[in-house]
């Protein structure tokens, strides 16, 4: 059975508006690198990381849908599906801080010796980055490509196939992402270590990936192609899974912070109390609120985990609270903890992420259909309530 | 209600059942006198027990110099087996919480025996701290209440005193929520029994259960209020534990990745435990019907997902204590792997990392043998991979003159036993006494009048 659905139509003003915005982003990567290049590749790195999160915690949803045998969010998979399209960009990004940005990690002039020497020696490094998103991104191709031609040959065993993909994604998953984030961010301190790193950002990119989900998903019902397919039902099981991932981000955070506190090892504790102490400290509790603490007291009544106002609104604060996040994780270590930083550097290229997110959002979103015609699943999720 | 999702999966129940099937073939087993089977497993199990209650007796009276222990390795063999069963103890909780709030249909023919071996568990566990105050009569020390102690009161700033209170909350909502999701069972025993002392405790425990609308509506709601409540439990038990171990300066516990490393592999050995019993009783009870080829594969792919973060969180802690370069770190891991204690840390690594691969493949999965085998050396395992987190991180500490081994004696070897016979001892007569699947909820999952 096939359907008639709407394609989204952009206003132009809109397109413009994301075009103004990408371009904004890019000149003050361009000029900051000009004028502030240390803070302009930490910035840079913030938003890669940040893009990258996104397309890969879009990825992780479809992947954890189809090995669960879920149907409940078959009818909007074209959103996760369309955000992946981010993931070659942010992985151009990665590499090109790798390779032409390398000054902001110590390692590449101080070299490390012993074990550590070996683990960030640069080539090695350079290889592992090459391999992970390599992997990264064509699962992502194969996945996305699976589910779109399966709206032309409306072939079952193309779902089967997508299954057995999402399981290896997911253990390719688990065995890169932490190590990736051990490379990329937490070698910027390369003398501090934590074994839940990779944990604590894969709670933060996959929270992230909800949110955006959430919020392009209320606005593609409002624009058009989403609008008699997304339901107070789907809205609801996406607000228990932001309530949820707020939750799980909040307990890594914890678990990390308490047993560091709690040992008060002086090679452990650095790491926190550079970003705890002086002016620093506002941006460490307002990342703790506006990443958990107002989403789960706004979260925790059932109609507004079904009230689409409601729950972009806390989407959009969990994104500032994404930026905050990342922004804590990054700058002191490169831009330094004496005072925070934030200019118009860092605000051009926090405007201007999102913009080149949605100007390639849109462009694959328009690409298929709106939603997986000949998923057999679909009708089922069509027709899905609690 | 009926899913619109239901029509498009398999059904959960075979043979097309009648709710009054149902109700007979789950009854069946208590109606009729117990098996010679049953009459072997009980002696076995309260032999055993016996076994554990002569251990106990005889160190409490003689102290705990009867266990193995020394001034290097302070704990070993009744944290293991405290841990241990905690860790079994997650499972039901998550098939009955969790799965409930996900929307897993599945659950309803494993969760009350999942429940009930959560709470026998947490019994067992609750023995070994116990015995290891040397002086258990004054456990009641552990509650804070106004006393004459003077300033002999507990240390809040200690994560043994969280993980009192977390393991007796845990036990407290696990025990309700089970009772409360017997409640409509209760009431079919007390209408099925003939007059006699079992239908009248039947009815008391059935709260005056009448089955009627407003009846049914309070207890789904009082349910599902349960289920949001006990979720955050799931994790948190298992996280304090770690803490036991975390919140040190020891090479080998002080990681930060421990909380929730733990809670996955306490849910790992939970449910390869509720795994190993249920295959028992499918096949002793005959109650193939109703755990099917499709629960076991979907408890399989929850081993192979939680056995999956154990082996990312072992990689992880390993590589971080290279990547540290602190000569403390990576001596406790090369220890683990080629120390003297090695043979414990490539059991744990055979049994929870290797073993479980084999439940990618579905013919594996559909092999009620395979997967029992699988199960057992599960649970082998997840015992290895607390006794090599602790005993090995202990046994060769920062001090070499401190270094030591570590063997344990016959009584804590028995004492072990004794927990075993403990759980399967309460298991069989919860098999004896209460139905071992949710009448109730199984048939509100049932096939039959939906095509």
């Amino acid at each position: 059975m096939t359907r008639q659905c709407q394609q989204l139509n952009l206003p132009d003003r809109t397109h413009t508006l994301f075009k103004w915005l990408a371009v904004v982003g890019g000149a003050s990567f361009v000029l900051g690198l000009l004028f502030a290049p240390e803070r302009a590749w930490s910035s840079f790195l913030l938003v890669n990381v940040g893009l990258l999160g996104m397309g890969l915690g879009a990825l992780l949803f479809i992947a954890f849908q189809y090995v669960c045998g879920a149907h409940w969010a078959v009818a909007i998979r074209r959103v996760p599906e369309a955000m992946c399209g981010i993931l070659p960009w942010a992985a151009a990004g990665i590499l090109f801080t790798l390779v032409a940005g390398k000054s902001l990690y110590p390692w590449t002039t101080e070299h490390a010796v012993g074990m550590k020497g070996i683990i960030l020696d640069y080539s090695f490094v350079v290889a592992r980055a090459v391999i992970f998103l390599g992997l990264w991104l064509w699962l992502a191709r194969a996945i996305v490509n699976r589910s779109r031609l399966q709206d032309r040959t409306a072939n079952a065993a193309l779902s089967a196939s997508n299954k057995r993909l999402s399981a290896v994604f997911l253990v390719v998953f688990g065995l890169t992402f932490w190590m990736a984030c051990f490379d990329w961010v937490m070698s910027l301190e390369p003398e501090w270590y934590s074994t839940m790193y990779g944990v604590y950002h894969f709670s933060g990119a996959f929270l992230g990936a909800l949110a955006a989900m959430t919020i392009l998903a209320v606005w593609l019902q409002h624009a058009g192609p989403l609008r008699d397919v997304l339901t107070h039902e789907h809205l609801h099981d996406l607000g228990k899974m932001l309530f949820g991932f707020s939750t799980f981000w909040m307990y890594i955070w914890f678990s990390e912070y308490m047993l560091i506190w709690y040992a008060n090892f002086p090679e452990e504790t650095g790491h926190f109390l550079r970003r705890q102490a002086g002016a620093w400290g506002p941006v460490f509790i307002a990342n703790m609120c506006v990443t958990w603490l107002i989403p789960f007291f706004v979260l925790l009544p059932r109609p507004v985990k079904r009230s689409p106002g409601m729950l972009v609104k806390v989407s959009c604060l969990i994104l500032v609270g994404r930026w905050l996040d990342l922004y804590l994780l990054i700058y002191p270590s490169t831009v330094g903890s004496e005072s925070v930083t934030f200019g118009i550097w860092e605000l051009g290229m926090a405007v201007g992420a999102p913009g080149l997110f949605m100007l390639i959002f849109v462009r694959r979103f328009r690409s298929a259909a709106p939603i997986p015609i000949s998923d057999p699943m679909l009708e089922a999720s069509l027709h899905h309530h609690q | 209600m009926v899913s619109v999702g239901a029509t498009i999966h398999d059904p959960l129940i075979l043979g097309d059942k009648t709710p009054s099937v149902v109700t007979k073939d789950i009854c069946s087993s208590l109606d009729r006198g117990p098996a010679l089977s049953w009459w072997v497993a009980i002696t076995i199990s309260s032999t055993m027990l016996l076994l554990g209650l002569v251990a106990v007796g005889y160190q409490v009276a003689t102290g705990i110099g009867t266990w193995g222990l020394n001034n290097t390795v302070g704990w070993a063999f009744d944290i293991t087996n405290f841990v241990f069963w905690v860790g079994i103890g997650h499972a039901g909780t998550l098939i009955s919480a969790v799965l409930f709030l996900f929307r897993q249909k599945w659950r309803t023919s494993v969760n009350r025996a999942a429940e009930a071996m959560t709470i026998f568990a947490v019994i067992c566990a609750g023995i070994f701290p116990l015995i290891h105050m040397g002086r258990p009569w004054l456990a009641h020390w552990m509650a804070p209440y106004p006393n004459t102690r003077g300033p002999l009161w507990i240390n809040f700033r200690s994560p043994l005193v969280w993980d009192f209170f977390a393991i007796s909350t845990y036990f407290t909502i696990s025990f309700v929520f089970w009772y409360v999701g017997m409640i409509p069972d209760m009431a079919t025993l007390r209408d099925r029994l003939k007059a006699g002392w079992r239908r009248s405790v039947a009815g008391f425990l059935s709260l005056g259960w009448n089955g009627s609308f407003r009846t049914w509506l309070h207890y789904e709601t009082v349910y599902l209020l349960l289920a949001g409540l006990a979720t955050p439990l799931v994790p948190s038990v298992h996280t304090i534990v770690s803490w036991d171990f975390a919140t040190s300066v020891i090479p080998g516990w002080h990681t930060t990745i421990l909380p929730p490393y733990f809670v996955a592999g306490a849910i790992f050995s939970g449910m390869s435990m509720v795994l190993s019993l249920m295959l028992i009783a499918r096949k002793t009870m005959h109650l193939e019907d109703y755990i099917t080829v499709k629960h076991v594969g979907a408890m399989c792919k929850i081993l192979i997902a939680t056995g999956g973060m154990v082996a990312m969180a072992y990689l992880t802690e390993f590589v971080t204590a290279l990547y540290s370069n602190s000569e403390y770190e990576q001596f406790a891991f090369m220890n683990r792997a080629l120390g003297p204690l090695c043979w414990s840390y490539w059991i744990m690594v055979g049994c929870n990392i290797l073993s479980p691969q084999i439940l990618w493949f579905k013919a594996a999965r559909s092999n009620m043998l395979v997967v029992f085998v699988v199960t057992i050396f599960i649970n082998i395992g997840m015992w290895f991979e607390r006794f090599v987190i602790i005993v090995t991180s202990l046994h060769r500490d920062y001090l070499p003159s401190n270094w030591t081994g570590y063997a344990p004696t016959w009584i804590e070897i028995a004492t072990l036993v004794g927990s075993f016979g403990l759980f399967l001892t309460l298991f069989l007569m919860f098999c004896r006494f209460i139905p071992v699947i949710a009448i109730a909820e199984v048939k509100g999952v049932l096939s039959h009048g939906r095509k």
